[in-house]
């Protein structure tokens, strides 16, 4: 790739940009930054340095350095990122945003609010409750995740149905350019159209066209009423049937989230949960909220009437936080309870079209079998992304796996884009999908994708070989 | 068999706060929710119904909007729900309270077996059950953990005790409290909501209850509560701290010096 070396010199350049108090060069310290939440064997990769910029000053004046010299610079926020993305592939320097953690400013007025990128997302959430207001674009790894990362991913999550994702929500930020300039975008604008739209462009660009550094994001109103239905349904085709269902029906749930029957089981015998799910092939929890209590339980109402029109065999109702939560909780805890079945697995983030979510469905029968893997299917039905993961048996050798895996990826994500749809939803391609990506994307599309990275970062050392080499 | 099962509104307790003023909860915002222990109360009752046959009615004692409750119960599959309701009985204690339902359980008439949850989660004495016991002169058994109908005028139950488990044979009607390990409660159904929503709560209060004034709400109350504290954590401890290599030397050497000081090395 013929990246420079991190020299003494580099880091005596580094500690006086910086103080040495946010240089890390021991081994033990920096392992911590050599992996996200993918498999830190297969795709993890230790940077020779880690630097914990104070301000944006600091990290333009680093990015700046690494231009100069031809050093790659791997931004990260709290690493729980799914696809790679802030894996440091080349070594090279890895940006930690986690000294930039502030809540600057909240404006009532404009309904923002003003953060540095190292903040956890839920602090924003906990800070503005109390005003009956909350930030709508947040993942389900909320209490850890780092605003920063959300932006670079434009994560998703449960409400994404509703609120929609990360974007919809961040009317402006600052930016260091891979050159290390400075630059300000949109503002606390609602609308904007004053040349390209930039900051659209930096979300979700894997921290591959600059590193964010402040953020200006969008309140909402504060649901103060909200419901779940937990439907079980025989069969999955006939769970998912009732998906476009109840989405053409005028109301719009916070979450549709579906469950197949080895998701379901699995997680209801890690957690002891007792639900009569025997007899059931896939269950949906769906989740209405609204401002008013009476708004929500006729809401409530008319989806469940709907559910039981099409072919539902049970709907379970929770009004209240207790079984809310224990709901929810079955859900939550589909990754976990398969860990413990087979630490092996690759979680997958597929998307397509609401629609194509029953067609997808015998395919992941058809691949599981083919490969001889367990594909527990759950995932967001209400937006059709899905998280079909594929779970090594743990009878199968690791040398199996290694072979059968990227087949079965193969295989999945032709079929999921001949069903009009893409490989990845809201986790992002990283460093765990990129090869796929390639083989799957228009080249004419991937060609203007290169063009940009270029203009922006004609060195490439901004995050190098995440997306696309 | 008639199954009556009392159960109690409590304030959702996952994030409450105290007011550090007064050393009381800040009540204001919190949600309400059925006392989670009295869930397993209602899933022992409709366990039974489920098997053996039997009607179970849900009573609460409260203000107009407890009707929530109830109307949950029903919606987990109870057949009926009545509201003890009146101004007098605000303020209550265990002794009021248990007064107050006895009473009211009384004018139900015809009753088999009562089932109370453990203890409510906010007040936490587990006194109001074993109170209505002793109000209405019941046979009383605490703590059950299995239920086995022996005949229509007997149970056989197992008592969770400290050392592991009594079986009694309980002549009915009596009263029992049950505790987690009796079964896992079910949710609330869609079906069970819209039959909620039908049935007509009976409202039970000093009009239609022959009741002691003297044993009514605060007045009737012998117990009062004098302060509510949070008590204080006494033990101070000493942090020791490290910040760099060659501060760990020295942090060490002065942990060790405090446990041998304390002969705990």
């Amino acid at each position: 790739m013929g990246y420079a070396p991190v020299t003494p010199a580099i880091i005596r350049e580094l500690k006086e940009i910086l103080g040495d108090k946010n240089v890390l060069v021991d081994e033990e310290k920096i392992e911590a930054y050599s992996h996200d939440e993918t498999n830190e064997e297969e795709y993890g990769h230790m940077p020779e340095v880690v630097v914990t910029p104070e301000t944006a000053e600091q990290t333009a004046a680093v990015v700046k350095l690494a231009n100069r010299e031809v050093i790659p610079v791997t931004p990260r926020g709290a690493g729980s990122g799914l696809s790679g993305g802030a894996i440091p592939i080349f070594g090279g320097i890895l940006l930690s945003v986690e000294k930039m953690n502030k809540i600057l400013e909240v404006d009532f007025d404009n309904m923002v609010v003003t953060a540095e990128t190292g903040v956890v997302t839920n602090d924003i959430i906990s800070m503005v409750k109390e005003k009956n207001l909350f930030y709508a674009g947040y993942p389900m790894s909320v209490q850890t995740c780092y605003l920063g990362g959300n932006i670079a991913e434009n994560a998703g999550g449960g409400k994404a149905v509703k609120y929609g994702v990360t974007g919809r929500y961040i009317q402006g930020m600052e930016v260091v350019t891979p050159k290390g300039d400075i630059v300000n975008l949109g503002g606390k604008l609602a609308k904007d159209v004053s040349g390209y739209d930039l900051k659209q462009l930096l979300i979700g660009s894997e921290g591959t066209l600059g590193i964010v550094t402040k953020a200006i994001v969008k309140l909402s109103g504060l649901p103060t009423a909200s419901a779940v239905l937990l439907v079980l349904y025989e069969t999955a085709r006939q769970a998912i049937d009732s998906v476009p269902v109840i989405i053409s029906n005028g109301i719009v749930p916070t979450s549709i989230e579906f469950m197949d029957k080895l998701s379901v089981q699995t997680s209801c015998k890690y957690l002891n949960e007792t639900l009569p799910y025997e007899n059931c092939g896939a269950m949906l929890v769906i989740e209405v909220d609204g401002s008013s209590a009476e708004q929500v339980e006729s809401d409530m109402i008319a989806i469940g009437d709907l559910c039981m029109e099409n072919a539902a065999q049970e709907v379970y109702i929770a009004e209240d936080r207790n079984a809310v939560e224990r709901i929810w909780n079955v859900r939550r805890n589909i990754a976990e309870a398969f860990k413990v079945y087979s630490p092996i697995q690759s979680l997958e983030d597929i998307v397509v079209p609401t629609a194509a979510i029953p067609d997808i469905i015998p395919e992941l029968d058809r691949i599981s079998e083919k490969f001889s893997m367990k594909i527990p299917c759950y995932g967001h039905a209400g937006d059709g992304n899905l998280h079909a993961t594929l779970v090594k048996d743990p009878e199968m050798s690791m040398k199996e796996w290694h072979k059968a895996e990227p087949e079965a990826l193969r295989d999945l994500y032709s079929v999921t884009r001949k069903l009009g749809g893409k490989i990845s939803g809201e986790h992002g391609i990283g460093i765990k999908r990129r090869d796929y990506l390639e083989q799957l994307i228009d080249p004419v599309e991937l060609e203007l994708m290169k063009g940009i990275k270029k203009a922006w970062d004609p060195n490439n050392i901004m995050n190098p070989g995440k997306i696309f080499n | 068999m008639n199954i009556i099962v009392p159960i109690k509104q409590v304030p959702e307790t996952s994030n409450v706060k105290m007011d550090p003023e007064t050393g009381t909860m800040v009540r204001s915002g919190v949600e309400s929710v059925v006392n989670p222990l009295d869930l397993y109360a209602l899933e022992a009752a409709l366990s039974l119904k489920d098997s053996h046959g039997a009607t179970v009615t849900a009573v609460t004692m409260g203000p107009p909007k407890a009707r929530k409750v109830l109307d949950m119960a029903i919606s987990m599959g109870c057949d009926d729900g009545v509201l003890v309701s009146d101004r007098k009985f605000g303020g209550a204690d265990t002794w009021a309270t248990s007064y107050t339902l006895s009473e009211a359980i009384k004018a139900l008439g015809n009753v088999d077996l009562i089932i109370a949850g453990e203890r409510a989660t906010d007040g936490d004495t587990a006194q109001v059950g074993p109170g209505i016991a002793a109000w209405m002169n019941l046979p009383l058994a605490t703590y059950i953990s299995d239920i086995e109908v022996e005949s229509e005028k007997s149970l056989i139950v197992e008592r969770l005790v400290e050392e592991g488990y009594e079986r009694l044979r309980l002549p009915l009607p009596a009263l029992i409290t049950v505790v987690k390990e009796i079964a896992s409660p079910r949710l609330p159904t869609l079906r069970g909501k819209k039959k909620a929503m039908q049935t007509e709560i009976r409202t039970l209060s000093t009009e239609n209850l022959t009741l002691e004034s003297t044993n009514l709400g605060l007045k009737g109350s012998p117990t009062k509560v004098v302060k509510i504290e949070t008590p204080k954590v006494t033990r101070g401890g000493t942090v020791v701290e490290a910040m760099d290599d060659a501060s760990v030397t020295e942090a060490v050497d002065r942990l060790m010096d405090f446990l041998r000081q304390r002969e705990v090395v």
